[in-house]
């Protein structure tokens, strides 16, 4: 009913009116403005010009003063003592409860008791893998200590089940009644949205320095910071359960004079319990994939020894336990999918009567109590295990050496090539350019509201920065150039997406178009979507060491499968009848590829792009672990020498730059997300 | 139970638009004006205990909203619905609860069953809400499932039934609280032509039995002329017509309603009265009913030699069956007069 916008003048002076294809009017305008400025600029470059050093806010400053602030008044301050603090205490007291409880239930207990629960939630099989992977904790152990000096590792294993487990619960009675909220109240739906939206473009890394200055190093800063992490999809998922139950079986249940209430516990909750166990299942993945992360700021467990080898390269080492994170993924992933499955068949038959669960629950307790004091077991004995890191070791070793000879030309390639140029090349642009671009085209995507908004983040950016020579009560001093290390981070984010976008899309168009092709990447694809993001570090230092290629070619890999997903189901979402229409008419088998599937399957490429982005950004942030450039090395930096501002601004320039890359990549937010779902 | 004036407008200004009279305005007039499109308009009907009022209307003619609206499952922008002698749209929302749990129960189109509640906890609903305990309310639902014969699936899902048993569910739901006004909503649209006969002619047999106070949404005239005792054409959220199945085929109200009943086999709606030329005196030799349906009397109006003659309920000659009135009405002949100038007796 609105009226059509009008065009500008320029745009009406280059025929770029209504009559164009939307395609056309939508791109042509922000290229004709971005492309003749880029020029321009690349025609200036030598003209070193970037961010001016001057101009900043001092975020770095008041950071630090925070932190100072917090910790001289950590005692006396109420909401410092008494709610975070005792917030952070409740959790480490929770989990150095489970963590002595598995201790207590000793290893044939844990292993009794996980099988026990696999196999009344799900079948024997999952019972027989869980037994195995937890056999594993203990089998799979480190020669001469490691890194950190410990051979075995059932007691770091035990640890992040003890950490999993408070997180996981946390999540749980924060985001089901959130989400239930946000399902019932409008309001609480519009407030969250964006919220959510937020936590979910954020890399984990830019929030972990500011719950640092809040909980200090240790255990209840890696569950708060978990639980961030992971929470948003169980709030999604379980409001899209409510909310997605049929509108007429609602009617007919308040057509019988049931309450608010009623409706909700006797009608749309149990039809929303397998969404809402579909969200739990993303909980677990997402808590164990950042439990690497979560050790950076002294959450314990398995995530120790992995950070450790992959800041002193004993790759080895770090595999071993990055291995048994992703057993334990795998674990929890089946036995938390069998439940949502039970969920989904209604199966009323329970595998025992209640007297047969209390003989059986009793059966274990009385088996915990016998392995404990009659035979005074303890943890997975030492002795029952064999080394793999030798073999580990021995095999990246291997492919070290073999793939040198190719893995160090590419590096250098990349390197001295692509990375080093495109890099000095962005960061040498002029500020208000880059502004100007970033503003031209977030306001053809999403209007001028965007374009400002966009425009603003590029410029605040900016200001995160520190002065020079800048330090903090004399002890702390450091260089932090905010702009220099986003335009770092952005042109790894930018190799890695084109290079994902490269491989990935003609992938994705192969496993659309032959079954055998998607019958042979569907396991692969499979299997890298359920890895932990530190997962890709270990063989990408392997091969090219420390630095920008290692990170660079984890984000590849890690984000790989979004964009060939994505684009195989875009093409799958293509009618039938419009398909045949497209052969009545004779279009050969390109012709229809590419004059009817790929433009009916735009949105999804879109979002194959806004999703690749989102990926490659995260996992070169994490790659500053590995010593890749940009902000992630600046946050990196910030812990391992507790330079809180540096860390925390870097963390908000993130926050920026996460909000610029989605939304230019994000032509139309609902509609994208309506094509993802 | 009784509905009076009832209006339901769509859209922000909805009570503006009925105060400033706009809605008197044609469809796109008012939306163009106002935004607001008129499901229900000016809506007055009784149905009493043991009637079945049909509804009949074609999608899009606002039957559904009119029946939400006399729950307030959609809220009516004014009016009056009285149940059981009780004010529905002044009740408030515990009265109104307490109404939809005792008073008034609904069937659905889609049946509505609650997927993750087995047949009998289906059937069972209303009496939990209710705060019944379970002995009683499966007692209850048992023997309603015994009733509508699904005994043998108590304990299965509904997705595990046919269309025509999950419907069956729903109507051993709708029981199941004894309510005293039943409304189906398009219960039986959904289902397939032999299934839904089958559904129709247990309606019939419960009504009998159960004299319930029913309001039948429809679109399907065969449907509606089987099971109406009387019926309401709906046209742009208005009544049309109002009257028993024969009103609506022997003298529709309008070219709309003409037009909707063209096809009707007409012997099998229209009855003796139509073809009635009053007449008082001698009882003749052969005699029908008046409430006979033309169909039935062909043989007696073609086998006869004298004089039919036409008597109502309590035996009193009322007129003579005009032979070529009969063929005149049959073949739809639109000349015709209307009944009430035909015969003098009331209709049945």
């Amino acid at each position: 009913m609105s009226a059509p916008p009008a065009t500008p003048v320029w745009a009406a002076a280059l025929r770029l009116d209504g009559r164009l294809g939307g395609v056309a009017r939508r791109w042509a305008p922000p290229l004709a403005l971005a492309i003749p400025l880029c020029l321009v600029a690349a025609a200036l470059e030598g003209v070193h010009s970037g961010f001016p050093s001057t101009w900043l806010l001092g975020v770095p400053r008041w950071f630090d003063n925070l932190n100072n602030w917090v910790t001289n008044n950590d005692s006396s301050n109420f909401f410092l003592h008494t709610i975070v603090g005792g917030f952070g205490n409740l959790l480490n007291d929770a989990t150095n409860d489970i963590v002595n409880l598995l201790h207590w239930m000793t290893w044939v207990g844990v292993l009794a008791v996980s099988t026990a629960i696999a196999w009344l939630v799900g079948s024997w099989r999952t019972a027989l893998f869980s037994a195995l992977v937890v056999a594993s904790f203990g089998v799979l152990q480190i020669p001469n200590g490691g890194p950190n000096g410990i051979s075995e590792m059932w007691p770091s294993a035990m640890t992040t089940l003890a950490l999993m487990t408070v997180a996981i619960i946390l999540s749980t009675i924060v985001g089901i009644p959130l989400g239930i909220a946000s399902a019932v109240w409008p309001t609480v739906h519009k407030l969250l949205r964006p919220l959510l939206d937020l936590m979910q473009i954020l890399p984990a890394f830019a929030y972990l320095v500011p719950i640092v200055v809040l909980f200090s190093i240790g255990n209840p800063a890696g569950i708060v910071a978990t639980f961030i992490y992971a929470v948003p999809p169980l709030v999604r998922f379980t409001e899209l359960g409510i909310r997605s139950v049929r509108k007429d079986v609602i009617e007919a249940a308040e057509s019988f004079g049931s309450t608010r209430r009623q409706v909700l516990r006797n009608v749309q909750l149990p039809l929303a319990a397998q969404a809402i166990m579909l969200g739990l299942n993303q909980v677990i993945m997402m808590a164990l994939s950042i439990v690497v992360i979560a050790s950076l700021i002294g959450a314990g467990g398995l995530g120790d020894p992995v950070l450790a080898a992959l800041q002193t390269q004993q790759i080895g080492e770090g595999f071993v336990a990055g291995l048994l994170i992703v057993l334990m993924a795998m674990w929890l992933d089946r036995t938390s999918a069998a439940i949502g499955e039970r969920a989904r068949e209604r199966t009323s038959t329970r595998r025992l009567t209640r007297r047969q669960l209390l003989g059986l629950w009793a059966g274990l307790l009385v088996l915990v109590l016998v392995a404990r004091y009659g035979l005074g077991l303890g943890d997975w004995p030492a002795g029952w295990g064999f080394s793999v890191v030798d073999n580990a070791t021995r095999a990246l070793n291997w492919v070290t050496n073999e793939f040198t000879g190719i893995a160090g030309p590419i590096s250098s390639f990349l390197t001295l090539d692509i990375l080093n140029p495109l890099q000095r090349y962005l960061t040498d642009l002029p500020w208000w350019l880059v502004a100007a671009v970033v503003g031209t085209i977030g306001w053809a995507r999403g209007g001028s509201r965007r374009g400002v908004l966009l425009a603003g983040c590029v410029v605040l950016l900016g200001l995160m920065q520190a002065p020079v020579g800048y330090t903090f009560q004399g002890t702390t001093s450091y260089n932090f150039v905010a702009w220099n290390d986003a335009m770092e981070t952005f042109s790894l984010v930018i190799v890695a997406l084109a290079l994902d976008l490269i491989v990935g899309i003609p992938l994705g168009i192969a496993a659309y178009r032959w079954r055998v092709m998607d019958r042979v990447l569907r396991p692969i694809l499979d299997t890298l979507q359920t890895l932990p993001a530190f997962v890709y570090l270990i063989p990408m230092v392997a091969l090219f060491g420390v630095g920008n290629v290692a990170g660079v070619s984890a984000s590849l890999i890690y984000a790989l499968p979004a964009a060939v997903r994505a684009t195989t189901l875009g093409l799958r979402a293509v009618q039938r009848d419009v398909l045949e229409a497209g052969q009545a008419f004779g279009s050969t088998r390109w012709q229809l590829l590419f004059k009817v599937e790929l433009p009916i399957a735009r949105p999804y490429l879109m979002l194959a792009v806004n999703q690749t982005i989102l990926l490659v950004m995260a996992e070169v942030v994490v790659a500053g672990l590995v010593g890749a450039g940009g902000l992630g090395l600046d946050v990196v930096t910030g812990f391992s020498r507790s330079e809180v501002g540096l860390g925390a601004a870097a963390g908000l320039a993130m926050v920026l730059m996460g909000i610029v890359l989605d939304r230019l990549s994000q032509s139309n937010p609902d509609r994208a997300r309506a094509a993802a779902s | 139970m009784s509905c009076r004036d009832l209006w339901k407008v769509f859209g922000a200004h909805a009570a503006k638009a009925i105060e400033s009279g706009d809605v008197h305005l044609g469809r796109a007039e008012l939306m163009a004006k106002t935004g607001c499109t008129v499901a229900a308009r000016d809506v007055s009907f009784d149905v009493v205990r043991g009637e079945v009022f049909v509804v009949m209307g074609l999608s899009g003619s606002g039957k559904s909203t009119l029946v939400r609206c006399l729950t307030r499952l959609i809220e009516p922008t004014s009016g009056a619905v009285s149940i059981c002698s009780r004010d529905v749209l002044g009740a408030q929302p515990k009265e109104l609860r307490e109404i939809r749990r005792t008073k008034v129960s609904m069937v659905f189109q889609h049946f509505g069953l609650f997927p993750h509640r087995t047949v009998i906890d289906n059937v069972a609903y209303g009496l939990e809400v209710q705060g019944i305990d379970r002995p009683t309310r499966y007692a209850r639902a048992s023997e309603l499932l015994e009733v509508v014969g699904l005994s043998p699936v108590k304990t299965s899902y509904p997705d595990q039934l046919s269309g025509g048993m999950q419907q069956r569910v729903g109507l051993a739901r709708a029981l199941a609280v004894d309510p005293e006004v039943l409304i189906f909503d398009e219960a039986f649209s959904a289902l397939d032509p032999l299934i839904r006969r089958e559904m129709q002619d247990e309606v019939l047999r419960l009504q009998e039995r159960l004299q319930k106070t029913v309001i039948f949404v429809t679109h399907d005239l065969d449907e509606a002329l089987k099971l109406g005792d009387r019926i309401a054409i709906m046209k742009d959220g208005r009544f049309v017509q109002v009257g028993t199945p024969a009103d609506i085929v022997g003298a529709p109200a309008d070219d709309y309603v003409r037009e909707f009943v063209r096809d009707v086999p007409r012997g099998k709606v229209l009855t003796a009265a139509y073809a009635t030329q009053p007449r008082s005196g001698e009882m003749p030799e052969e005699v029908v009913r008046h409430d006979q349906h033309l169909n039935e009397l062909l043989p007696v109006v073609f086998g006869a030699k004298g004089p039919i003659g036409v008597v109502d309920g309590t035996g009193e000659l009322v007129g003579i069956l005009d032979r070529r009135m009969v063929i005149h009405v049959l073949a739809g002949r639109e000349e015709l007069s209307t009944p009430e100038e035909l015969a003098s007796p009331g209709q049945p």
